[in-house]
């Protein structure tokens, strides 16, 4: 009875804990491209106005960021100016909580058939890259290596630190503007 | 490195062993296809492959109405919309592809086109797309290697655009896979070789990288097993059709194993270096496979102690200290690829191919690390580290 009253509220949960890691992982995205040369160096070789989704299906939270040129990205929010992509797409509501609460790796969740690529799988596992690279610096290491499929070894401490100070600090003016906006 | 989550699917009818091909006018009666078409390329047609399918065809009363030879080893948009033309025009209701992987990709892109309508193939691309079973389609592998009989995917190039488009689908599989050994009796030694590494190369992958399950294990490691014993053999009876079934067998096994299990960085390299200097698929797979299980090694030696045991057999198996099984199963496979260049001169290193410069390997690697297979493979890969395992296949 407990269990059945709780249900709906551990899903809202789980919705808004989705729906806020979303919003900061797309800050994050435009603000690492911003940060850090090895992103931008990944970023390149996208095409300039490469939308990149991910998102719940079928119709659940997104993440839209758009590659503006130069290694840079620009977040969208929730809205695509135009058609995608490229899309990685959780195929349900609790796989997207696994992995956004690291308890799953994302290469796991590939793996284990969680979500789905739609477009471009070049892109999809470049982007892939990008954003094991953002969860290297802005998590604590030992999150970090439950997050990713191995920490880079060459991520040193110092490094990490200022990069994340940078990357939260544009995470938060942004979260400040659109708020202000 | 198990999961505790997996999804394993294959609908695929297999009927194989003597007089399989027999089995097709029955298989298509039950499908209600009364017109079917052949489709097929001119390799196959000229080694009088597709007689005694037309053979056991006519026997059971069953007409082939048109036969397609001209499929290139490359297939492309414009030629699935010519076939798909062809197919309307003669009014058929299934589809037999005859052949090897180009063959069957392009079989199941022309059965997307007449189920669906259009003759735009580029359409459909992606996954996902379609949504319904498409017409009676029927597979006979001439190869024994690329599995594509069960697998669900498949690749056409669009010539115009210069770009290779993938469709992926549960609905692109065959309703039956026909494997007859006299389909793979005249293969020639360089190509039973290279195809039959393909195979383990499948198998091995599907065994060692992340997305490996139970299922997919049972077959991979029965695949493993067939390989490891026929190869050789056939090597030297080109004419054993116990061996060459056993290797076809080998191969439909390992193909329902990755496409349940998905492969790792041999396939990652093997496509890039297929891109850029064109070598064939298999003789990538088998060129690349021990350095990337080295490169791998301490992430997989559990697994990959276990598939000694189907590489070797019971008895070395067994005298083999645990601690060392792992680099005993590299050793079974360098000493597997010794054996081939002595009998067909399969190449072992880039360097042997004689078609690779060594100042491609940088573009190789960087091809490499945008390959969607890359993301099962067990040890994170850079740029760094695809450059070093291409240096030590170099020679």
């Amino acid at each position: 009875m407990l269990a059945k009253r709780i249900q709906p509220m551990a899903s809202q949960a789980k919705r808004l804990y989705v729906e806020l890691m979303f919003q900061v992982m797309g800050r994050a995205l435009q603000a690492v491209s911003e940060v850090d040369s090895e992103v931008q160096g990944e970023a390149r070789t996208l095409p300039e106005r490469f939308l990149f989704e991910m998102m719940v299906m079928p119709d659940g939270s997104k993440l839209i960021v758009e590659h503006i040129g130069d290694g840079r990205f620009h977040y969208h929010g929730n809205s695509a100016p135009r058609p995608v992509d490229v899309s990685i797409k959780f195929k349900h509501l609790t796989h997207a909580f696994l992995v956004l609460s690291f308890q799953e790796k994302t290469s796991v969740a590939f793996a284990n058939d969680r979500m789905l690529v739609d477009g471009d799988v070049s892109y999809a596992v470049r982007m892939t890259r990008v954003l094991n690279r953002l969860e290297a610096f802005i998590l604590p290491k030992i999150i970090a290596e439950r997050a990713v499929k191995e920490y880079p070894a060459n991520l040193h401490l110092p490094e990490k630190l200022i990069s994340a100070a940078q990357i939260y600090l544009k995470v938060a003016t942004h979260f400040v503007q659109t708020v202000r906006a | 490195m198990s999961n505790s989550y997996y999804e394993f699917f294959c609908p695929v009818k297999v009927i194989a062993g003597k007089a399989a091909l027999e089995h097709i006018p029955y298989e298509l009666s039950g499908l209600a296809a009364k017109r079917p078409m052949i489709v097929t390329d001119k390799g196959v047609r000229a080694a009088g492959l597709l007689d005694p399918v037309i053979a056991a065809c006519e026997e059971s009363g069953l007409e082939i109405i048109s036969i397609y030879d001209d499929v290139p080893p490359d297939s492309s948009t414009t030629v699935v919309r010519d076939i798909a033309a062809v197919y309307r025009k003669e009014k058929c209701d299934s589809i037999i592809a005859i052949g090897g992987g180009s063959a069957i990709d392009t079989g199941k892109a022309v059965n997307i086109l007449v189920s669906e309508g259009g003759d735009d193939i580029a359409k459909y691309t992606g996954a996902g797309v379609l949504k319904r079973p498409l017409k009676p389609f029927l597979v006979v592998p001439t190869t024994a290697g690329t599995g594509s009989e069960v697998t669900s995917i498949a690749v056409i190039t669009d010539e115009k655009k210069g770009v290779k488009l993938p469709f992926t689908s549960s609905y692109l599989l065959p309703n039956a896979a026909v494997i007859d050994p006299r389909m793979t009796l005249t293969l020639p030694p360089h190509i039973t070789a290279a195809t039959a590494m393909d195979a383990m190369t499948h198998a091995i992958e599907s065994f060692t990288c992340m997305a490996k399950n139970p299922l997919s294990d049972a077959y991979a490691a029965a695949a493993i097993k067939k390989v490891s014993r026929s190869l050789l053999q056939v090597m030297d009876n080109p004419k054993d059709s116990d061996g060459r079934l056993e290797l076809a067998q080998a191969s439909t096994m390992a193909g329902i194993a990755f496409s349940n299990s998905m492969v790792g960085l041999v396939h990652s390299l093997g496509h890039a270096t297929g891109a850029i200097c064109h070598l064939p698929h298999g003789l990538c797979m088998s060129l690349y496979l021990p350095y990337v299980l080295e490169y791998n090694l301490e992430t997989i030696r559990e697994p990959l102690s276990e598939l000694l045991l189907y590489l070797e057999g019971p008895e070395v198996y067994a005298a083999t200290p645990s601690s060392r099984r792992a680099e005993a199963s590299i050793s079974a496979l360098r000493k597997l690829r010794d054996a081939l260049y002595k009998r067909c001169k399969l190449p072992r290193t880039l360097k042997e191919t004689g078609k690779v410069t060594e100042d491609q390997l940088d573009q190789i690697a960087e091809m490499a690390l945008d390959d969607g297979s890359i993301m099962f493979n067990p040890k994170e890969v850079n740029l760094k580290d695809a450059r070093a395992v291409l240096q030590r296949a170099w020679a």
